[in-house]
């Protein structure tokens, strides 16, 4: 093992990580300590907390109810008795997440292959590349805080074993993360080839599950009541299913505190063996697989027969048309953007379940409040609006020279865009709407208002996105699509919400009237809807022509 | 009417004059290459040509329609190959074939037979059906001219045409251009590969640091460069002044 070739490649994956930023650097070197400030950040705030926190225990709690203090300093132990279990679940989900979103990152340090480097060398790198950014923060503010406190609460010893403990897990769970990203090449590869020409359909439907549910597991993982209960439920489960080898760390501590020290040093060498294991196991898959590539997707086969479509019956141009199919393949086909269809998924979903565990696993029964039922079943197809909008143009990427090169006019050019994201949202809107009517039992009024509502500001936050997408858009490809500079990130952000606000305005009295806490008198919603048509009419009107002046801008200055 | 006609063009990225003061006229029917070091402004003046970059200065007439007052006049009127071409990936050869023939206007079954027609010629039958990136780099090259040509145009712009592609391709896109000579296409082309600008061109000019430094047919060039008996690539060291070769072999062999 040549420590200095795994340093060199960890280096490397640090600075791909200057693409995701979309910083240019302008000179050669750069400052260490901007590289390194988010680490030293999170240990001094987790320095701090540390502080903070056993001052409090110190002179407030022990002090005011040494009872409570007891029970906290229970909580306390049993906390860094779960850390190392916890630590593992997390930054699995965390370094999954990170994969899903460095898969340029890696792309663009998978070149070196061919170098005098071993597999060895590579897989060590990569395990402790996937640990860095928010895993590793989450890592040393935690250990910096366990140490600072223990000082109060006379826990020392304890706390410096928890610390490896936690650095341990996380290189665990990095490992995992690992081997799950070489077996799903591999399987992809496997599912390609097996489903023939219904690989792109099986890619669509895999991605779109995997993706949801992922962030189901996510929010669950990392949303109040979810968490507290799952740090409960591994606190009191550990020590029953001490045989599981995930949990070999845990055990460690728990026999450590519990004084049977021979036990801790059993469970401390298995699980030295199995994270040893672990990692040989990626070393092994990664000189199988590691250079694998997933057989090209066969589409179609035969003679070519050109369809004509029923896109020039609804008034479309041939080149209009041509372009709202070249982008359904897009959203289709290509997984950076399916993200966009995961997004009002996760939004029913994370409610939804929400709604359903309150209610004992049932289903409402009675009518929920229309507050609520608007405001989940419109959120999703105006965030779909908003985010196609956001990125139609920048998703064409270094190919955006065909768009340059080829005789398409402003006007084909957004009709289509935003032809499309209407169409779309539109889709959205009445899937959310049978779910909606389904779970939540809304009153007629209820669902026309919302419904209309909920296409109304799909209109007008399409046009206002597209506008700014036109503006920013971003075709740097590499580590991962951009498509929209950051600065006009923020601009659209801002102007959506605002256009929001501006077309949901009407409905403020009947949100008050909804409080029962309010002087304002009872407003039919119809009429709200009515003026909220007028509003949103006029942003998408204005908005539209906005985008109209700022492609031909972009079309004639193809060269920035 | 010529079918390029260049008047005084300029360009400036930030402080580096990438194109200095360019005129020039291409003939209907004219296959003219475009030589020069890297970064000597050939790319820029191609893609000035299609409006994909406005000029600081003068003027540029294609077909005898002013590319900064009708772009999308000139572009239906060009193919064009951009150096490294970028595909959508996504899609698939016929799919990608499909969507440039919509763009250009085809009737269906112009589209079907001519697309069919490349695809035979250029041996990428079998997997047009894949998605472009299962494809190499120079399947690639073959569906981004087959784009270039389908519509018929009458001015070819490629840069770097025959980069990565296999000898009967390669072979078949110059006999290719010969006949679309015959029939009144004008090619404009950019490449560093000096044979192919010899045989293939009838009139070649050099760019250097934005100028356009010599233009003329192989014999002009050759009298220019005072180099009688000499092949394009002699012609070529000598003009840009990068003819010191020999002692940077040497240095590096050191």
């Amino acid at each position: 093992m040549n420590w200095k070739n795994v340093a060199r490649l960890i280096r490397i994956d640090m600075k791909a990580g200057r693409l995701i930023r979309g910083r240019r650097l302008a000179r050669f070197r750069e400052s260490k300590l901007s590289v390194y400030l988010l680490y030293g950040g999170a240990l001094i705030i987790g320095l701090a907390v540390g502080a903070v926190a056993g001052f409090i225990y110190n002179t407030v709690i022990i002090v005011a109810d040494p009872e409570l203090g007891l029970l906290f300093h229970q909580g306390l132990l049993d906390l860094f008795l779960s850390l190392p279990t916890l630590v593992l679940i997390y930054s699995l989900v965390f370094t999954m997440m990170q994969q899903i979103q460095r898969s340029g990152v890696k792309f663009s340090v998978q070149s070196p292959y061919w170098l005098p480097i071993t597999w060895e060398e590579h897989t060590l790198a990569s395990v402790f590349a996937n640990l860095l950014g928010f895993p590793l923060v989450s890592i040393i503010f935690t250990g910096s805080a366990i140490i600072v406190l223990s000082v109060f609460i006379g826990q020392v010893a304890y706390a410096a074993l928890t610390v490896p403990a936690l650095s341990a897990s996380a290189f665990m769970a990095s490992t995992i993360t690992e081997i799950l990203r070489i077996l799903q090449v591999r399987f992809i590869g496997a599912v390609y080839k097996s489903t023939g020409r219904a690989a792109i359909w099986v890619r669509f439907a895999g991605s779109l599950l995997f993706f949801i549910v992922f962030y189901v597991v996510y929010f669950f993982f990392t949303s109040g009541a979810g968490a507290i209960t799952f740090v409960q439920t591994v606190a009191s489960a550990q020590s029953a299913v001490w045989f599981v080898p995930f949990v070999w760390l845990g055990m460690t501590l728990f026999s450590f505190i519990n004084g049977l020290f021979m036990q801790a040093f059993i469970f401390m060498t298995l699980s030295l063996l199995f994270i040893l294991s672990l990692y040989y196991a990626a070393v092994m898959l990664n000189k199988r697989f590691g250079l694998y590539e997933p057989p090209a997707i066969t589409v179609s086969r035969g003679l070519y027969i050109p369809r004509t479509g029923f896109l020039g019956k609804l008034g479309f141009s041939t080149i209009e048309a041509a372009l709202i199919r070249k982008d359904f393949k897009a959203f289709t086909r290509r997984r950076e953007l399916m993200y966009i269809f995961i997004v009002p998924i996760v939004i029913m979903i994370v409610p939804l379940m929400q709604t359903i565990g309150t209610m004992g696993g049932q289903l409402p029964t009675t009518p929920a409040p229309p507050f609520i039922y608007g405001f989940l079943f419109i959120m999703p197809s105006a965030i779909i609006a908003m985010g196609l909008g956001n990125m139609l143009i920048g998703e064409e990427g270094e190919a955006v020279w065909r768009i340059y090169s080829s005789p398409i006019s402003a006007r084909s050019l957004v009709k289509s865009k935003y032809s499309f994201l209407v169409f779309f949202s539109a889709l959205v809107t009445m899937v959310t709407t049978i779910v909606g009517v389904a779970v939540f039992h809304p009153s007629f009024r209820a669902i026309v208002v919302a419904l209309i509502e909920s296409l109304l500001l799909s209109f007008a936050l399409g046009a206002v996105s597209l506008a700014n997408g036109i503006k920013g858009a971003d075709f740097t490809e590499l580590p991962r699509p951009r498509m929209i500079r950051p600065k006009w990130s923020i601009i659209n952000l801002v102007t959506c919400a605002l256009t929001t606000f501006a077309v949901l305005v009407p409905f403020i009295p009947y949100l008050f009237q909804f409080a029962q806490s309010s002087p304002i008198p009872t407003m039919d919603p119809y009429q709200a809807l009515a003026i909220s048509a007028v509003i949103a009419s006029i942003i998408t009107l204005v908005a539209y022509r906005l985008a109209l002046r700022n492609a031909r801008e972009f079309i004639a200055k193809a060269e920035t | 009417m010529p079918a390029v006609e260049m008047k005084g063009i300029a360009k400036w990225y930030g402080k580096i004059l990438a194109v200095d003061n360019v005129d020039l006229n291409i003939q209907q029917g004219e296959i003219f290459g475009l030589l020069g070091p890297n970064g000597s402004g050939k790319s820029t003046t191609l893609k000035m040509l299609l409006g994909l970059v406005q000029p600081e200065g003068g003027s540029v007439n294609v077909l005898g329609i002013n590319v900064q007052e009708d772009p999308v006049a000139v572009k239906r009127q060009v193919g064009y190959v951009p150096e490294s071409p970028r595909l959508y990936e996504f899609l698939t050869g016929i799919e990608y074939l499909d969507f440039i023939g919509d763009v250009y206007g085809m009737s269906a079954e112009e589209k079907r037979e001519r697309i069919n027609e490349y695809l035979r010629a250029l041996q990428l039958e079998g997997r047009e059906g894949d998605m472009i990136s299962g494809y190499s780099e120079g399947m690639k090259q073959k569906v981004a001219l087959i784009s270039a040509f389908l519509h018929r145009p009458k001015l070819l712009i490629l840069d770097e045409p025959l980069s990565g592609l296999d000898p009967r391709s390669a072979r078949i896109v110059k006999d290719l251009l010969y006949e679309l000579k015959a029939q009144g296409v004008t090619t404009i082309m950019s490449t560093h590969v000096l044979e192919i600008a010899q045989a293939l061109c009838d009139r070649i000019a050099i760019m250097y640091q934005g100028r356009l430094l010599a233009l003329g047919t192989m014999d002009e060039l050759r009298q220019r460069a005072m180099l009688p008996d000499s092949g394009l690539e002699d012609i070529f060291l000598k003009l840009t002044g990068t003819g010191d070769v020999r002692a940077v072999v040497e240095e590096l062999l050191k």
